[in-house]
């Protein structure tokens, strides 16, 4: 019992981790841009596909890792100069064209990889022993690839010209352009780096999950969450809310459904908009 | 021609269109479509619940399924477990959504713009995890099946939803009434205190409104129309099923909604019907409908942000005649 708890509270902080990542480009998009991106959760689903193909073709895995991100960037600076830029301070249109875009992404994944899920065997293999539990190497790799990716991202957001521009863009538009900041193409590089790091999230999850033009549609709502309990627009609360989420999901699977488990965490999520709106981290908040 | 003429032209030419469906179309096409014709019109209600606290109150609200679910396992319920007759499931289905938007309204309309959108979304989605745990009330993934009870019963004669045409045109009436009741509404006093809060929620509070009252009343209102919409698509289906709850529906909703054009009456009716139609036009020639359907949406917001009956009207003033 007590070996399952930790198992299943490992999990959950593995999964957390790779959470984080794809809420992290959810939140970086919502507070650059304004946008409610409802195909977040169909960016990740990108990057599995992308994982698998890479595989089928390759075969081998670690290609996808740089593959996917690259995709992602490019696709996501495409959609945000056709689709968004026309639409920009229209919140409301932006839902609606976020919603259109997730259609037509699943539609084009279920015509070109088809409708079956599939799984991908995880390209480290093994399993070691946790307390008792057999545990999978790969799941400890894809913890510490999501750990590295957050940290890089937040080096750049601090330590970087761009990053820079980005945090000045966010924090006054106005000001920012009068400054010389070419707040446009920041906005183009946002929703890009939004879209990569979903398809990174998605590459690191594939072997854990199953590839499946649906997919998306799971890990959508739990994003929104880990963004809301951060606080909206708080990165780094945003990323600690991500672990936190899947770790108490993990924990209450252990005694009930993991549906009784997404239930309690919506609940704590209603709560926190009701009483904390700011988000549960304001202190992490820059 | 003045512009309220061709408007008015339009509407009675649809209103004799609607009226002669059950004849006009087996005469034309095949009989299937007078049943799509009866799910737009259910459909178009459940879009209007979101044009109504959108388009006139200002709220996002991104979690009308859960009503429209209530709608549907309200009438299920109450026709499959507890054994009841037409009106009172029908009863139940309506009460049932209303009591549950006044609870979740009490906390949701606390919330504005993108927080109402998020709150909502997570009410409807606490609800549809529960309605699939909770198999042995609303058998989950599976939903619930029911047998159709008759509606009217004079002597020995019977009248139902067994019947095509008596269901269309009860669907049609509930419809058309409740359209009807929202124009009176949207022109009373209470509508115009909607609009001002839309318009700007400061000013109509320094006027002497209630924001947060008037809010919690358009939700309930909004909440009675989506569950009137599920508990008319469950007795139109004869089933219910979580999956309608699932905040997909509701998405759908706001997408017809925004594109038909979102703060007109008729704005709902024209986007849900533009997309079923299309949905069922090519979905029987190309099975990837939703492409077209996802990029008519980006093509909508880009070009008429205003929707179809914005163009519409735009279209009116510029060759149109001279305005009343």
């Amino acid at each position: 019992m007590t070996n399952t708890l930790i198992a299943l509270a490992i999990n959950g902080l593995v999964w957390g981790l790779i959470i984080a990542l794809i809420a992290l480009g959810l939140s970086v998009i919502f507070g650059l841009l304004d946008i409610i991106n409802l195909a977040h959760g169909d960016f990740f689903m990108v990057g599995t596909v992308v994982a698998w193909t890479v595989l089928t073709i390759t075969g081998s895995f670690w290609p996808a890792f740089l593959l996917a991100p690259v995709i992602g960037f490019v696709l996501g600076a495409i959609i945000q100069r056709i689709v968004l830029q026309p639409i920009r301070n229209a919140a409301a249109l932006s839902i609606v064209a976020t919603f259109g875009l997730s259609m037509i992404l699943q539609e084009a994944v279920r015509m070109t990889f088809g409708p079956t899920p599939r799984r991908i065997l995880p390209p480290i293999r093994g399993t070691f022993d946790l307390f008792g539990v057999e545990y999978e190497v790969y799941r400890l790799f894809a913890a510490g690839v999501s750990i590295l990716a957050l940290a890089a991202f937040f080096l750049f957001l601090h330590r970087t010209k761009l990053g820079t521009w980005m945090r000045a863009v966010r924090h006054d538009p106005e000001i920012a352009t009068a400054m010389g900041i070419p707040a446009q193409r920041v906005y183009r590089v946002t929703f890009g780096l939004g879209f990569a790091l979903a398809a990174l999230g998605g590459v690191v999850a594939s072997p854990i999950t199953t590839v499946d033009f649906r997919a998306g549609v799971d890990v959508l709502p739990f994003c929104f969450m880990a963004v809301i309990i951060g606080g909206l627009g708080n990165l780094p609360g945003t990323a600690a809310a991500a672990v936190l989420l899947a770790f108490l999901e993990g924990i209450i699977s252990s005694f009930a459904t993991p549906t009784v488990a997404r239930i309690a965490s919506l609940v704590l999520m209603s709560a926190v908009l009701l009483l904390r709106p700011q988000g549960l981290f304001k202190g992490l908040a820059k | 021609m003045t512009r309220t003429a061709i408007d008015r032209g339009v509407l009675a030419a649809s209103a004799v269109f609607l009226l002669s469906v059950p004849w006009l179309i087996p005469a034309v096409a095949d009989r299937f479509w007078v049943n799509v014709i009866a799910e737009i019109l259910i459909w178009s209600l459940f879009a209007s619940s979101v044009n109504l606290l959108f388009g006139y109150v200002g709220l996002l609200s991104f979690g009308q399924a859960l009503f429209f679910g209530f709608g549907m396992y309200g009438v299920a319920i109450g026709v499959e477990k507890l054994g009841l007759g037409f009106w009172p499931a029908l009863g139940l289905g309506v009460a049932a959504p209303v009591a549950m938007a006044f609870i979740a309204g009490i906390f949701a309309v606390r919330l504005t713009w993108h927080y109402f959108a998020i709150i909502t979304v997570v009410f409807s989605l606490i609800f549809y995890f529960l309605a699939l745990t909770l198999k042995p009330l609303t058998g989950g993934d599976d939903g619930i099946s029911f047998a159709i009870p008759p509606t009217f019963r004079l002597g020995g004669a019977e009248w139902g939803f067994a019947n095509e045409s008596f269901q269309y045109f009860f669907i049609l009436f509930a419809v058309a009434a409740c359209l009807y009741a929202m124009r009176r509404l949207l022109a009373s006093p209470l509508g115009k205190a909607f609009m001002a809060i839309r318009d700007n929620d400061v000013r109509a509070s320094l006027i002497g409104l209630n924001v947060y009252w008037l809010r919690l009343v358009a939700f309930v209102i909004a909440g009675f129309l989506a569950g009137l919409s599920g508990a008319l698509f469950a007795f139109f289906g004869r089933y219910a099923s979580a999956t309608y709850m699932f905040y997909h529906v509701s998405g759908e909703a706001v997408v017809w909604t925004i594109v038909g054009g979102a703060g007109t009456l008729f704005g709902p009716l024209v986007g849900t019907s533009l997309f079923i139609l299309i949905r069922e036009v090519v979905s029987t020639h190309w099975q990837h409908h939703s492409l077209i359907v996802g990029a008519m949406a980006i093509l909508i917001v880009i070009y008429a942000p205003r929707g179809v009956v914005g163009v519409w009207r735009d279209l009116l003033e510029r060759f149109g005649a001279p305005k009343l």
